[in-house]
């Protein structure tokens, strides 16, 4: 059913409806079959980055890749706060511009007909609204936007303090070297509603370990990780390894840190689990 | 597409002096209203006075956003105004102005 679908137009069409999980809608299942999840070469995700429209028109893009970087880590969920303008409500989608004070960004969301979940919540959106956007950043023709999977208008407003204050301890806790920030981030007052995100990646502190060096630890914990998988005897077993026979052999690593790289692996499409969580074994087998 | 050819930086009161004749973002915690204008106090306490208000919305809650163009360090003349409610910390919004405008510009103006 895929195989119809080439890359440009038609990727961002398929990628954008919300019909696909959030893993393929980078537009790569479509772009290039061969080399399946080769885009990354072992940087980690952002997870769900609290962003301004100033950052994102500043995101960087690598040679060859069609990843968006902001402060080294790949974009791929975002979460904005801002105004509502020029709201457009058409057969499929609804878009308007969102405007953080930052700048403005096009957002989209897909409306799946008129008696859809989706159709409700954007009716209950307004222009000269506040509101809370969760969604994926896109091009299309060579322009940015935002393709929401929700959007919900802020009642607190503090939470627009909120977010900014969220944007700017991310970003410092990314940007200073040696990983821990120390950001003092003002307590906010206690009529703080509970924001619905928050989910960002936060810098792990270098493991303090004579043998492995410091700023790459967490990579070479899964290269090797990935290489006991890789094994031809780890191959031949049906339901692959469990855990504990991974940590066994990764000396000089704590359990966490190999159920972290065994995460990852997992993420990135390396191994998979088997008959439970705590058996894996390689795509390679 | 993303455009930040307009930004309109969050400020207080000694940040307002920076952007004259430029729209800038506050939030004012509404005294009172004279004539057609609102009388109240800018994030870190200083008066201000916000002219072309909509009564209305200044009516609605104590505080208020104003997005509007500097016209004077106590002045601005107001574009869009928007209910904040009632609960809204100033002082942490206070202590945002500084951050956001001073050590980390890079990711707003």
């Amino acid at each position: 059913m895929y195989q119809e679908s080439g890359g440009g137009g038609d990727a961002s069409l398929f990628a954008g409806g919300g019909f696909m999980p959030s893993q393929a809608a980078t537009g790569n299942e479509f772009s290039s079959s061969v080399s399946g999840a080769s885009r990354r070469s072992g940087g980690q995700d952002g997870g769900l980055q609290p962003l301004t429209v100033k950052m994102i028109s500043q995101a960087s893009q690598k040679p060859g890749d069609d990843a968006f970087y902001v402060d080294g880590l790949e974009i791929n969920n975002v979460t904005l706060v801002g105004m509502v303008h020029d709201k457009d409500e058409r057969n499929i989608d609804t878009s308007f511009m969102l405007d953080d004070t930052t700048g403005r960004i096009e957002v989209k969301r897909w409306i799946d007909g008129q008696d859809s979940y989706e159709y409700f919540e954007m009716q209950s959106v307004q222009n000269f609204m506040y509101v809370r956007v969760h969604g994926h950043l896109r091009t299309f023709q060579n322009k940015l936007n935002v393709v929401a999977f929700s959007v919900r208008p802020i009642t607190d407003f503090n939470e627009v303090t909120f977010h900014f204050l969220e944007v700017i301890h991310v970003h410092l806790s990314r940007t200073r070297k040696g990983g821990v920030s120390a950001v003092a981030t003002p307590a906010l007052g206690n009529t703080m509603a509970t924001p619905q995100n928050g989910m960002y990646t936060p810098v792990k502190t270098p493991i303090a370990s004579s043998a492995i060096p410091a700023g790459g630890a967490k990579e070479e914990c899964q290269r090797r990780v990935h290489s006991i998988y890789e094994e031809p005897a780890s191959l031949q077993v049906e339901q692959g390894l469990h855990v504990d026979q991974v940590v066994q052999r990764m000396v000089g690593f704590t359990r966490a840190q190999v159920r972290e790289a065994i995460d990852f692996l997992v993420n990135e499409g390396y191994i998979y689990s088997t008959i439970d969580d705590d058996h894996h074994k390689s795509t390679n087998g | 597409m993303a455009d930040i050819s307009n930004p309109r930086p969050m400020v207080n009161s000694k940040l307002l002096k920076n952007y004259m004749g430029r729209r800038v973002t506050t939030v004012v915690k509404v005294a009172r209203t004279e004539g057609g204008n609102v009388v109240g106090e800018l994030p870190d306490g200083a008066p201000i006075t916000v002219k072309q208000a909509p009564q209305h919305v200044a009516a609605q809650s104590q505080f208020m956003e104003v997005i509007g163009v500097v016209e004077g360090d106590r002045s601005l003349r107001a574009e869009t105004c928007t209910s904040f409610g009632d609960n809204f910390d100033m002082s942490t919004y206070n202590d945002l102005c500084q951050l956001a405008n001073i050590e980390n510009r890079e990711c707003f103006v």
